[in-house]
């Protein structure tokens, strides 16, 4: 029997925002044109155009051990290629940002194969073999799940997301890595790191209020979609809440 | 669940205060115009200390502007100043760290040199197996004595070594018992009144729980347990003890009976503040790590000032217990530096935690006509999942809306923990204050959590996955090693021993249960009436009052040094 997942409660926008990032079979709306090039510039891993360093000889070059699980799951390309782990970190205004760090750990987790994410409050960062992530952090960055000017790649010193905004719409970065330009459009100045780009890399134009309240995937009484306005989503978190409580006290079927 | 209309909102205050000027509700601001890390009078202060420093002892030290992530100083945002909550008292943040803050220290000194005595195993001892003559006479000359030698001071060789007294003038010993006429024969420099220190009710039933037995209130000197540790405490008292029974009641030093003496003094008549922890958290008695939160909060005394204000009486559980869980105790026992601070002090500053629980005040009275001003086991609901999801479900809604509505508060508490440790100790509260079940409070806690992870999609930090993420099962359990009455949990319960922003708010939430129903103490009636003491340092009735003066330079506390060393 196939098993038809429900990816979450709720009957709000919100809810629904949700159930279309993490569903793979939804295709994520391509806003934005970024180039790969420009990609590898902002994570800030290696040089455009260098080889990809290596943790270990490819995969085909190497004796594998006789193992029933390496039969079973099929190699990812950066791990058949050895490339090293590294990451990509996104920090997501509260505002209405598209994505939010569990909802993005989410969606990754349905979406990207070979990947390890860590969800905080004010970031949340996936770690993947290079080759891989680069891949990722495009459909990222290019799709409904970005907005240039609330959400931002920040490998460190993330401090932002719960701030008020800029007066131009910025989410607050104490690092400035990204900026709006006067023609409107965002411009990574630095990599997510916060070293100096050579150049400018352009990441698109901020996405209206609008647009924005009808993506996002934070309920926000202010700004979007009041939480308590889901009874079906709060109900589903009450359930669950007391379930969990009648197990941990008394284990046993009723 | 259904909103109550609170005019009264606690924090605004604070935020109008804090970003003077500005529109507290709008959702933009400037940046990066501040000036720096040179906008706080405090990290200038620290700057000009240094350049002093530099030039005495020629190494480099504090250089914000130089060492913050490469040459970008702190201070692209504004620096926020905070309230210490319902104080008044404004203050930086820097203030707040247990290093620049003499009341915090002290609050902490207080507990670890403490540690209570009976009295009855050794006066039996004296009685029956020596046969002396005990009487409040000979009780009194014995706590002359032993207030001459608790500090440091010869009692019985000759030629010794002794403290000075102004070096150690926080050292004493009081005694307390539940017999009036008993109390009545022992001079009052030496007696914790029950009678004048708490309401006549308060007083009668803890008379009645100690009864005709007596005890000592031991305080070692604040220097020595610093410079030892927690476990020094009972050491260094039971030998004092020792040496003063041997004056006072004409013992020879070595006879066998002492022997009996020393084991009460040292281990069958002691009380710790603390249990002594595993080896991998290896630490002695009297350390935070071992305080369960029920004997928490019967130190802090606030419910004596506000017998009728249950959620105020917590709220000083909460201030007091995240400085000492959070800041000292993860902060830097368990992990070092400064990042601790700022988890804690969300809890007791700007009034928010308290506009809050007191919401849920107005909820319990407003749905279940629950009086939180009059407390008693009279009113007090039953602990059903029912009501606790529904109290839990409507605080959470609306501290998450509060949030929401004033940007400013939300970029006050900038980080999810502090949201979320906020958010689940005013929920935990309500529950815990209106069923008089600090587990009921815990399970509570662990709704809000759940409810906020899935509302903002974040939470607090790593740890924040572990523990709250699987609370709801444990919350009411009590099989061994995974399950406990709150008022025996503590600081390292199995899932509580690693996350910062709970520890504090979980001992709040199991006083309160007992402050909802008005009952006279927590955990211990000895440890209540020690801490009631006004002879000590800090005033457990006040803490975040305290630690406000603390900020600001007001406290003086004990440590003193400038005796035994040269003049500045």
């Amino acid at each position: 029997m196939a098993y038809t997942p429900q990816y979450g409660p709720g009957t709000s926008i919100v809810a629904e925002n949700r159930r279309n990032q993490m569903n793979p079979n939804h295709d994520l709306e391509k806003i934005r044109d970024v180039t790969d090039e420009d990609i590898v510039m902002v994570l800030g891993h290696r040089a455009p155009g260098s080889a990809y360093p290596t943790a270990h000889p490819p995969l085909a070059e190497q004796q594998e051990p006789d193992c029933p699980m390496r039969k079973l799951v099929t190699p990812t390309e950066g791990a058949k290629a050895g490339d090293r782990v590294r990451y990509v970190q996104f920090a997501d205004s509260m505002f209405n940002a598209p994505s939010q760090p569990y909802q993005r750990t989410y969606a990754e987790m349905y979406r990207f194969r070979g990947i390890d994410p860590g969800t905080l409050s004010g970031r949340q960062i996936v770690e993947c073999r290079e080759r891989d992530l680069e891949q990722y952090a495009k459909l990222l960055v290019e799709t409904e799940m970005f907005d240039p000017a609330l959400v931002s790649m920040r490998g460190a010193t993330v401090h932002g997301h719960s701030l008020r905004l800029s007066e131009d719409g910025m989410q607050f970065d104490m690092l400035q890595r990204c900026v709006l330009s006067d023609d409107g459009v965002v411009k990574y100045v630095k990599d997510q790191i916060g070293v100096p780009l050579d150049r400018e890399v352009a990441v698109g134009k901020p996405m209206d209020e609008e647009w924005l309240k009808a993506h996002s995937t934070i309920f926000h009484s202010l700004v979007g979609t009041a939480y308590r306005d889901d009874k079906e989503y709060v109900e589903y978190i009450v359930r669950v809440h007391t379930l969990r409580t009648k197990y941990g006290f008394m284990p046993k079927e009723e | 669940m259904a909103k109550i209309e609170r005019a009264q909102k606690l924090f605004l205050d604070s935020l109008n205060e804090k970003f003077s000027g500005q529109d507290i509700e709008s959702e933009k601001t400037t940046f990066y115009n501040f000036n720096g890390v040179r906008q706080s009078p405090r990290k200038r202060e620290f700057m000009k200390a240094t350049e002093a420093i530099e030039k005495s002892r020629g190494i480099s030290m504090y250089d914000p502007e130089r060492c913050h992530l490469g040459g970008i100083p702190m201070g692209q945002r504004q620096l926020m100043t905070y309230q210490v909550s319902q104080s008044g008292v404004y203050c930086e943040g820097d203030d707040l760290h247990f290093v620049n803050n003499a009341a915090m220290q002290q609050f902490w000194d207080d507990i670890r040199r403490t540690v209570i005595v009976g009295m009855d195993m050794a006066h039996a001892t004296l009685q029956k197996r020596l046969g002396k003559e005990v009487t409040p006479e000979t009780i009194n000359e014995y706590l002359h004595i032993l207030n001459h030698a608790m500090p440091g001071a010869a009692v019985v060789q000759e030629h010794m070594v002794e403290t000075h007294p102004g070096l150690v003038d926080d050292c004493y010993v009081k005694v307390f018992t539940g017999d009036d006429e008993l109390a009545d024969d022992i001079e009052k420099q030496f007696l914790i009144d029950v009678n004048k220190l708490f309401t006549e009710d308060a007083a009668e039933e803890l008379k009645k729980e100690v009864g005709t037995s007596m005890y000592q209130a031991i305080h070692i000197p604040s220097i020595v347990s610093r410079t030892c540790d927690g476990g020094t405490t009972s050491r260094w008292s039971a030998m004092q003890i020792g040496m003063s029974f041997i004056a006072a009641y004409r013992m020879c030093a070595g006879e066998a009976a002492v022997a009996d003496l020393s084991y009460a003094a040292k281990h069958a008549g002691v009380v710790q503040m603390a249990s002594i922890l595993p080896a991998r958290r290896a630490r002695g008695p009297n350390e935070p790590g071992g305080i369960k939160f029920g004997l928490f909060g019967d130190i802090i005394q606030a419910d004596r000032k506000h017998p009728n204000d249950p959620a105020r009486a917590s709220l000083e559980v909460v201030g007091a217990g995240v400085m000492l869980f959070d800041q000292i105790w993860l902060g830097s026992y368990m992990s070092g530096g400064v990042g601790f601070t700022q988890y804690a002090t969300a809890a007791y500053t700007d009034n928010i935690l308290d506009e809050f629980t007191y919401y849920g005040m107005d909820y319990l009275k407003d749905k279940y006509n629950f009086d939180y001003t009059a407390p008693s086991p009279d009113q007090i609901l039953e602990p059903t999942q029912d009501l606790v999801n529904d109290l839990a479900t409507e605080v959470n809604l609306n501290a998450m809306e509060q949030y929401e509505q004033f940007p400013t508060m939300m970029e006050d508490h900038f980080g999810g923990s502090q949201r979320a440790g906020v958010m689940a100790a005013a929920c935990g509260l309500t529950c815990s204050i209106s069923t008089g079940n600090s587990n009921a409070g815990l399970n509570g806690w662990y709704l809000s959590m759940l409810m906020h992870k899935e509302g903002w999609s974040r939470l607090g930090f790593f740890g924040y996955d572990l523990q709250d993420q699987c609370g709801s099962a444990n919350s009411l359990a009590m099989d061994g090693d995974r399950g406990l009455m709150g008022e025996l949990r503590g600081p390292n319960y199995p899932n509580y021993a690693m996350n910062v922003g709970h520890q504090g708010e979980y001992a709040a939430i199991v006083s309160g249960a007992h402050y909802g129903r008005g009952d006279e103490f927590c955990y211990s009636p000895l440890v209540k009436i020690t801490f009631a003491d006004p002879s000590l340092k800090f005033d457990f009735s006040d803490p975040r009052r305290e630690f406000a003066r603390g900020a600001i330079r007001e406290f003086m506390p004990a440590g003193e040094r400038s005796l035994i060393i040269p003049a500045r």
